[in-house]
C-alpha cells in the first residue's frame, strides 16, 4: 500500500511537468523555492554555531516549520489529491496500511525532502560531537515526521470541512495572518532590528515555552546529546517519538471515521437579511446592493480589502517616522487607490459566468451607466472609510494626527481616479479568470498574463498621474493656515473624485454597450 | 401561421476555421413549446447564444416578436428570458436576494420584484432554501433559481440551454410543469436538450441540429415520422458503430 501510495504521489507529481502550462510554471517554481528553503534553512541553522544561545533559534526555526505544515496542507487541500480521505473510501483498504501508505506519500516530494535536508543543517550549528551529530539526524527524522503526522491529523480530522464552501471560506481567510506576517517580517522586523530594537536577547525568554513543544523537544535534544547528556537527549527524544505516535494513533481514529462518515458538504446555514438593499435606486441601487454583499461574503473580497490596507502601511513603513513621513501618506494614499484599481480592473473576468444574468438583462448605455456607477458606489462605501482610516493611522503614528485630513483629500481623489480606470479597463482589457485550489483571488487564466500586467501597470501609474493635480494642490498650499486649506482641499478632491469616476461610468457604459456580447465571452471562460 | 415568435435567418458563427453554426434558419410560433436537439457540438449552444443576444453572429438575422436582437438589444432582451446551460449563478447570494436581484436589473421596483421571487419561490419548491447561499444549492436547486431569474420579468420568449441536464426527477418535474404553464399562457418556449423523451412529451415543435446546420424541423409528429424521436434523431445524425468487440472479458460469465 506504501509503495502504491508513493507511486500515486509521484505520478500526481510527474503529471504536473506534463499538463498544462500554468501547472507546469507552477510545479517549477515551487520546485525552485523548495531547494532555496532547504539551502536557506540549512545556512541559516549552519551560521548558529558559536552564537550565544543556538538552540533558542533552532527551537523557533523547529517550530516555526512545524506551524508551516500545519496551515499549507489547509491550502493545498484540493491540489494533493492524497489529502482527502474521501477519494480513496470506495476503495477495498484497511486503515492501518492505509494510514502507513498516505503518511509515505505525505514524505514524498520536493519539500519534505527540503525540510529534512534544510533542517538538517543544525549537524553544523548545534551538534557537537558524534553523540551530538547522530542524535541532530535523528531529531531531524522525527521533528519531519511529527510535521507529517500533524498536517494529516490535521487535514484528515478537517476534511468534511474543507470539502464544503464553508471550509474552502475559512482556509481562504488564513491568507490574511499569513499575508500580515510576511509584511512585518519583511518591512517591520528589519526596520526595528536596524534600529536595534530587535535583538537575539528579545526571543531568550520564548525558549521556555517552546522546549516543551515537540519541536522544541527535538531541538533541546540535540543540545543535551552534544553537551554529553544523553539520558537527558533520550528522554526528550523518547517523549516526541510518544507524541508522534498518540497523533498518529489519533489521526488513526479520525482516518477510520472519515471514510464512513457521510459528506456534509453540502449542509449550510441561512443568511440574515435576505432582501437586497438601496431599494429605491432603480438598477444602481441593485448592483450597488449585489456588490456589497459580495464585499462582505465573498472571502476573496474581504482578502482584496485586507490586502489594500496593508501595502498602504508597508509602502510607507520606512518613511512615516521620518521628516519626510509626507512623503510616506501621499505614497500609501496612492498606493492604496492603485491596490483598489488593480483589484477591480477585471470586475467583468472576475464576475465570471454569473454575469449571464447581467448580460441578459443590461441592454444601451443609460443600464450600462446604472450598472458601472452601482458597483462604484459599493466599492466607494468601503474604500473611503478605509483609506481615511489607515491615513489617519499613519498620520498618528507620524506624531502628526492634523495631517490625517490633507491625505484623506488624496484618498478621495485617488479612488476617484481608480473608480474611473477600473471601470475603463474592465471594459477594455477584460480578461477571463481562474482561482486555482489553494489560492483565494482569482488570477489570469493562462494566456492572460499580459493583460493582467499592463492592467496593473496602467492601475498604478494611472492613478498616480489622474490624482497628480491633488498632490500638487497639497504640497502647493503647504504654507496656507489649515483651517482654510484642510476644508478646500477635502471637498475640492471629493469633487474632482466624483467628477472622475462618473465620467469612467460614462465612458466604460458606451464602451460596454457596444461589447456586452464579447464581455460575456470573457466572464463565461472565466473558471471560479 | 402568423408572425413567429422566434424568426431565425442565414445564422453562422466560425470560430477561426471551424464552423460552429453553418447558416441556420429556424421559426417558431408563438405560443409553441419548442426543442432543439442535437449530438455534443452540433451547435445548439451557439445557436441559442447567437438568438439570445450573448454571442455576436458572423452574419444572420434574429427576430423575436419582431424586434430584431442584434439591431434593438434592448427592447428584444426586455421580453427575453434567458437560462444558460451551466446556470452559474451569483453564489453569495441567497435564492431570494437572487431572484430579487434578476428583478431589480431588468427595472423592476423592488417590492415588485421582492414579491414576485416569493411566489417563483413557491412555485419552483425553493421556499425553505430561499435564505440559503446559491453556493450552497444542488443542480436542481441552480437550475429552478436560474428559471426563476429568467421568468421573474414575465418574458414572452423563454430559452434555456439544457435546462435538465443533471437534474433529480423531482426537480425536472417542477421545471416542466412550469414552462407547460407558462406556454399555456401563450408565451413561448426554446430549449436545447438531449432527452428525447422529454422533448417528444413536451415539445410540439422540434428542431434538429447537427454540425451546425438544421437537418429536420417541424411539428413534433412531423419530424418523428412515424417513429420514436429517438430513433429519427439517431436515423437523422447516424450513429457511431458500438466496437465492443474488443471488450469480450466485460460481463459476470467472463473471468
Amino acid at each position: 500500500m506504501a509503495r502504491l501510495l508513493v507511486q500515486l504521489k509521484l505520478r500526481l507529481l510527474t503529471n504536473a511537468l506534463r499538463s498544462s502550462r500554468p501547472a507546469r510554471i507552477s510545479f517549477i517554481v515551487s520546485t525552485f523555492f523548495a531547494v532555496l528553503v532547504a539551502v536557506g534553512t540549512f545556512v541559516t541553522l549552519a551560521l548558529l554555531r558559536g552564537q550565544s544561545a543556538p538552540v533558542t533559534q533552532t527551537a523557533a526555526v523547529f517550530t516555526v516549520f512545524a506551524f508551516g505544515w500545519l496551515i499549507l496542507p489547509l491550502f493545498t487541500f484540493g491540489l494533493d489529491g492524497t489529502l482527502d480521505p474521501a477519494t480513496l473510501a470506495l476503495y477495498p483498504l484497511r486503515t492501518r496500511p492505509l494510514a502507513v501508505g498516505l503518511l509515505a506519500a505525505s514524505a514524498t516530494g520536493a519539500w519534505p525532502l527540503a525540510n529534512v535536508l534544510g533542517l538538517l543543517g543544525v549537524t553544523v550549528g548545534l551538534a557537537r560531537g558524534v553523540l551530538g551529530e547522530l542524535t541532530a539526524v535523528v531529531a531531524v527524522l522525527l521533528q519531519v515526521l511529527f510535521c507529517i503526522t500533524l498536517a494529516r491529523f490535521v487535514t484528515t480530522g478537517l476534511a468534511g470541512l474543507l470539502r464544503s464552501r464553508r471550509g474552502k471560506d475559512l482556509a481562504a481567510f488564513l491568507v490574511i495572518p499569513i499575508f500580515a506576517l510576511y509584511e512585518a517580517f519583511t518591512q517591520v522586523v528589519p526596520r526595528l532590528a536596524a534600529e536595534g530594537k530587535i535583538t537575539a536577547t528579545t526571543f531568550a525568554g520564548i525558549d521556555k515555552w517552546l522546549r516543551w513543544l515537540p519541536p522544541g523537544l527535538a531541538a533541546h535534544a540535540i543540545q543535551d546529546a552534544s553537551a554529553g547528556h544523553a539520558g537527558a537527549a533520550l528522554l526528550r527524544l523518547g517523549l516526541l517519538a510518544a507524541v508522534i505516535a498518540v497523533l498518529g494513533g489519533l489521526w488513526i481514529r479520525s482516518l477510520d471515521r472519515a471514510l464512513v462518515t457521510v459528506d456534509t458538504s453540502t449542509q449550510s446555514s441561512a443568511v440574515h437579511g435576505a432582501s437586497l438593499p438601496f431599494a429605491r435606486s432603480g438598477i444602481r441601487g441593485a448592483v450597488a446592493a449585489r456588490y456589497l454583499i459580495y464585499q462582505r461574503r465573498d472571502p476573496g473580497s474581504v482578502v482584496r480589502w485586507f490586502i489594500t490596507a496593508v501595502v498602504m502601511v508597508a509602502a510607507s513603513v520606512s518613511t512615516i517616522r521620518t521628516p519626510h513621513y509626507h512623503v510616506a501618506l501621499i505614497l500609501s494614499a496612492v498606493i492604496g487607490a492603485g491596490m483598489l484599481c488593480i483589484f477591480q480592473a477585471n470586475s467583468v473576468g472576475i464576475t465570471g459566468p454569473a454575469f449571464s444574468l447581467e448580460a441578459t438583462a443590461l441592454a444601451g448605455a443609460r443600464s450600462l451607466r446604472g450598472y458601472f456607477s452601482g458597483r462604484d458606489l459599493a466599492l466607494a462605501v468601503i474604500a473611503v472609510p478605509l483609506l481615511a482610516a489607515v491615513s489617519f493611522g499613519l498620520a498618528a503614528f507620524a506624531g502628526h494626527p492634523a495631517d490625517g485630513l490633507w491625505a484623506v483629500a488624496i484618498d478621495l481623489a485617488a479612488i476617484g481616479a481608480a473608480l474611473a480606470l477600473s471601470s475603463l479597463y474592465t471594459v477594455v482589457l477584460a480578461y477571463p479568470a481562474e482561482r486555482r485550489a489553494g489560492t483565494p483571488l482569482p488570477t489570469a487564466a493562462g494566456g492572460h498574463g499580459g493583460q493582467a500586467f499592463a492592467a496593473a501597470m496602467g492601475s498604478l501609474f494611472g492613478v498616480a498621474l489622474v490624482s497628480a493635480p491633488a498632490i500638487l494642490a497639497v504640497e502647493l498650499t503647504s504654507s496656507v493656515p489649515g483651517a482654510v486649506r484642510v476644508p478646500v482641499l477635502v471637498l475640492g478632491a471629493a469633487d474632482y473624485g466624483i467628477v472622475l469616476a462618473w465620467a469612467g461610468v460614462r465612458w466604460a457604459a458606451a464602451i460596454a454597450d457596444h461589447r456586452l456580447p464579447e464581455l460575456f465571452q470573457v466572464a463565461a471562460r472565466s473558471k471560479l | 401561421m402568423g408572425e413567429p415568435a422566434i424568426a431565425v435567418h442565414g445564422l453562422r458563427k466560425s470560430f477561426g476555421t471551424k464552423e460552429a453554426v453553418a447558416g441556420i434558419d429556424l421559426e417558431i410560433a408563438a405560443g409553441s413549446l419548442a426543442g432543439l436537439v442535437g449530438p455534443n457540438g452540433a451547435g445548439k449552444t451557439t445557436s441559442l447564444s447567437m438568438m439570445t443576444g450573448l454571442l455576436r453572429p458572423d452574419t444572420g438575422r434574429v427576430v423575436v416578436h419582431g424586434l430584431d436582437v442584434w439591431a434593438d438589444p434592448p427592447a428584444a432582451k426586455a421580453i427575453m428570458g434567458v437560462v444558460p446551460a451551466e446556470a452559474r449563478l451569483f453564489e453569495r447570494l441567497s435564492g431570494q436576494e437572487l431572484l430579487e436581484y434578476a428583478g431589480r436589473l431588468r427595472g423592476m421596483p423592488a417590492a415588485e420584484a421582492r414579491s414576485r421571487s416569493a411566489q417563483l419561490l413557491d412555485v419552483l419548491d425553493l421556499t425553505a432554501d430561499a435564505k440559503r447561499l446559491v453556493a450552497d444549492y444542488s443542480t436542481g436547486m441552480r437550475k429552478k433559481a436560474a428559471l426563476g431569474c429568467a421568468l421573474i420579468h414575465n418574458p414572452a420568449v423563454l430559452f434555456l440551454d439544457e435546462p435538465l441536464e443533471g437534474v433529480d426527477p423531482v426537480s425536472a418535474d417542477v421545471i416542466r410543469r412550469l414552462l407547460t404553464r407558462f406556454v399555456g399562457s401563450g408565451s413561448t418556449v426554446l430549449f436545447s436538450s438531449h432527452v428525447m423523451e422529454l422533448v417528444e412529451q413536451v415539445c410540439d415543435h422540434v428542431s434538429i441540429i447537427d454540425k451546425g446546420k438544421i437537418v429536420a424541423t417541424g411539428t413534433t409528429d412531423q419530424v418523428r415520422g412515424g417513429k420514436t424521436l429517438q430513433q429519427a434523431f439517431i436515423d437523422l445524425v447516424g450513429t457511431k458503430a458500438s466496437g465492443a468487440e474488443g471488450l469480450s472479458w466485460l460481463g459476470s460469465s467472463s473471468s
